[in-house]
């Protein structure tokens, strides 16, 4: 662990600065949505960064950001979720932590407001790693996780979109079309070196009912091991299936690449091998982060840690943007 | 590819002598059952042999051998799942093609006879790799798969293991961290054409919860296949496995090198070690090579075809099927 000599806490067990990473999809952004998903993962990443700044858990601060996504509409989580073959939304959500490895996946869910805090819940309060729908709204409701009607869930946008792909009837090439939402994530490695990875999506457009995302699979969607990177994904979700996209990454990070170094050569794989497109963020034990995403665009946006060529940590400020050139800092 | 001298195909597409690797679980099997699942596995082997000798693909192959280990009541898979809280069965299957990498992927299906070719149709028939309960019976539906009352799947075994261990969490204990436990049926198969294929099928844990998703339909924990590396197939903990993505861990050490058995090892003393989970696998490569190794008591495990480290030969007219590392058998084919 690195430790920055501007140690922003005085707990004891303070190990090194804290670092958050978020991205809301990996996709061709329309350009009426450039702005709107910029600022959005500004946001969320502030709202992480918040909690980890206060000596907050990496699985608080994932959680968190997560949640200010799915209540995002211009992001394809939660609340702006695509809509199903059957005019409904079904979501799909994960949480792994990296000093256990223990994970929370649900997946088909209705109804709950915030599938990332469901996810959550499996993850601390079961014996089980992934539930299935009904499985996962008892739970929350155990718990009383707030729910909302599906008038909730669907925005213009996600109808336009379901109408969009109805008249076009393609599916892969459905995915670089303008107006794509896609998946929303967030890494994090907290004060005591921790590290968490959160997931969600409402899918694809459009979804046969009962459609699996990769984003409630770990090593899909994501994954989290304290001993090498937390990784969220996004993208082509059969494709990050197919490669298991999130666990390669972390291979090759245990294997000795920086964050960086293995994003790129997975996303290269999974677009080579099965002929997929997305992305991926990743932060690692010493505060190194990886962006990454063979689409057009990809919204991200982060708080400290370092890419390969820097040299210091930058936690007095997030950076952001929508793809590789066009990248925003703003003081916080 | 290695090609025998005793090539036994005319195919001019011909490449190589083909391997089939089964399992039937890794647990620790009681005695009564021993014989059972030993002549289950060995049988499963020759019936998914067959479909290789005769210039069969390696995905027709393990899709026909877990289908015989689904409908043998002696093992978790089909005829012979366990309970879950409610009484009731739900399976989950995965078949996974190595050329293309693609995968389908059923979780708790209920009433289908052999969830393995419920996951077959959304290989072949879907845009998806992974299709939850309704959405995968509905497809089963449309194509006609068998379907059989609960009754069919429930047998004197599944409600013994359900009055034992009442709960989940004993029968996590007792079933794995005893090395103990009822489990998971897979094959793995490499077919003339040098083409890989893995499939996997499960009841799950005694008395999980309603709609607990096993790992066995998730492609990277319950399989992985890929031409580029190996075909696998786990089975044990199912959480353990998930949360290390154990079938995709072993691909990635062959594809750095290591021997399906070095990296079979290799993978499961890391799951063991990172989250205490006991399990097994089986696995064969492009070349051939095969990987058996489990930290259970026992699994049981049938091939034919194939080679380990030690060996030099391929053994394609004799089966090899056994419940543990040291007492196994070979029979003629």
């Amino acid at each position: 662990m690195t430790n920055n000599v501007n140690d922003s806490s005085n707990n004891s067990d303070f190990i090194c600065e804290p670092v958050i990473l978020v991205q809301g999809g990996a996709r061709t952004i329309a350009k009426a949505f450039l702005e709107k998903s910029a600022l959005g993962v500004r946001d969320a990443t502030l709202d992480g960064y918040r909690v980890l700044k206060n000596g907050g858990s990496c699985i608080d601060a994932v959680v968190k950001a997560v949640q200010a996504l799915e209540d995002n509409p211009y992001f394809n989580a939660g609340h702006g979720s695509v809509i199903n073959e059957a005019g409904e939304v079904e979501m799909h959500a994960l949480v792994m932590r990296g000093d256990t490895c223990d994970m929370g996946g649900c997946l088909c869910v209705k109804h709950v407001k915030n599938p990332v805090k469901a996810a959550r819940l499996i993850l601390d309060e079961s014996d089980y790693c992934l539930l299935s729908a009904e499985a996962t709204l008892q739970v929350a409701r155990q718990h009383g996780l707030e729910e909302r009607p599906l008038e909730y869930f669907i925005t213009d946008v996600s109808r336009q979109k379901k109408k969009n792909y109805e008249d076009s009837r393609s599916i892969q090439k459905d995915f670089d079309k303008r107006g794509e939402h896609d998946t929303v994530g967030a890494v994090a490695l907290d004060c005591l070196g921790n590290l968490a990875c959160a997931t969600s999506t409402g899918g694809r457009n459009v979804p046969m009912v009962g459609r699996v995302s990769d984003s409630s699979i770990c090593g899909s969607g994501g994954f989290a091991d304290n001993n090498s990177v937390a990784v969220s994904t996004t993208g082509d979700g059969e494709a990050i299936m197919k490669v298991n996209l999130a666990r390669m990454i972390s291979m090759y990070v245990e294997q000795g690449m920086s964050p960086q170094q293995a994003t790129i050569k997975s996303l290269n794989h999974m677009k080579a091998r099965v002929g997929g497109k997305g992305g991926a963020i990743s932060v690692d034990g010493s505060g190194r982060v990886g962006v990454h995403f063979t689409t057009q665009n990809m919204s991200w946006a982060r708080i400290g840690g370092k890419f390969q060529n820097e040299t210091t940590y930058s936690n007095d400020c997030v950076q952001f943007g929508t793809d590789c050139t066009n990248i925003r800092t703003e003081k916080i | 590819m290695i090609t025998n001298g005793n090539s036994s195909s005319n195919d001019p597409d011909f490449i190589c002598d083909p391997v089939i690797v089964v399992h039937g679980g890794a647990w620790k099997i009681p005695s009564d059952i021993h014989e059972h699942s030993a002549l289950g596995v060995r049988d499963a082997a020759v019936t998914g042999h067959r479909v290789l000798k005769n210039g069969g693909s390696c995905i027709d192959a393990v899709v026909k051998a877990v289908e015989a280990l689904e409908d043998n009541p002696y093992f978790d898979a089909g005829h012979g799942s366990v309970l879950n809280e409610a009484g009731e069965v739900e399976m989950h299957a995965l078949v996974m093609r190595g050329d293309t990498c693609d995968m389908g992927g059923c979780l708790c299906i209920k009433h289908v006879k052999n969830p393995v070719k419920a996951a077959r149709l959304i290989l072949d028939e879907s845009h998806h790799c992974l299709l939850s309960g309704e959405a995968a019976l509905t497809l089963a539906r449309q194509h006609g798969l068998e379907e059989r009352p609960l009754e069919y799947f429930i047998t004197d075994e599944s409600r013994k293991e359900m009055k034992d261990y009442k709960n989940y969490s004993a029968s996590i204990h007792e079933l794995f961290d005893s090395q103990d436990g009822h489990d998971t049926v897979g094959a793995v198969a490499l077919d003339c054409h040098g083409n890989l294929a893995c499939a996997t099928s499960t009841g799950g844990i005694n008395a999980q919860k309603v709609g607990r998703i096993s790992d066995s339909p998730i492609g990277g924990s319950g399989g992985f296949a890929d031409n580029n590396s190996i075909a696998v197939s786990t089975t044990g903990h199912g959480e353990s496995i998930m949360k290390v993505n154990l079938a995709r861990m072993i691909s990635m050490y062959v594809e750095h090198g290591m021997s399906p058995q070095q990296a079979t090892m290799k993978s499961l003393n890391h799951m063991k070690a990172r989250v205490g989970g006991s399990g097994g696998a089986i696995s064969v490569d492009g070349s051939g090579r095969v990987g058996v190794h489990f930290t259970t008591q026992n699994m049981s495990w049938a091939r034919v075809g194939g080679k380990f480290q030690n060996e030099t030969t391929y053994s394609n007219d004799c089966v090899q099927f056994g419940t543990d590392c040291t007492n196994f058998r070979t029979e003629k084919i």
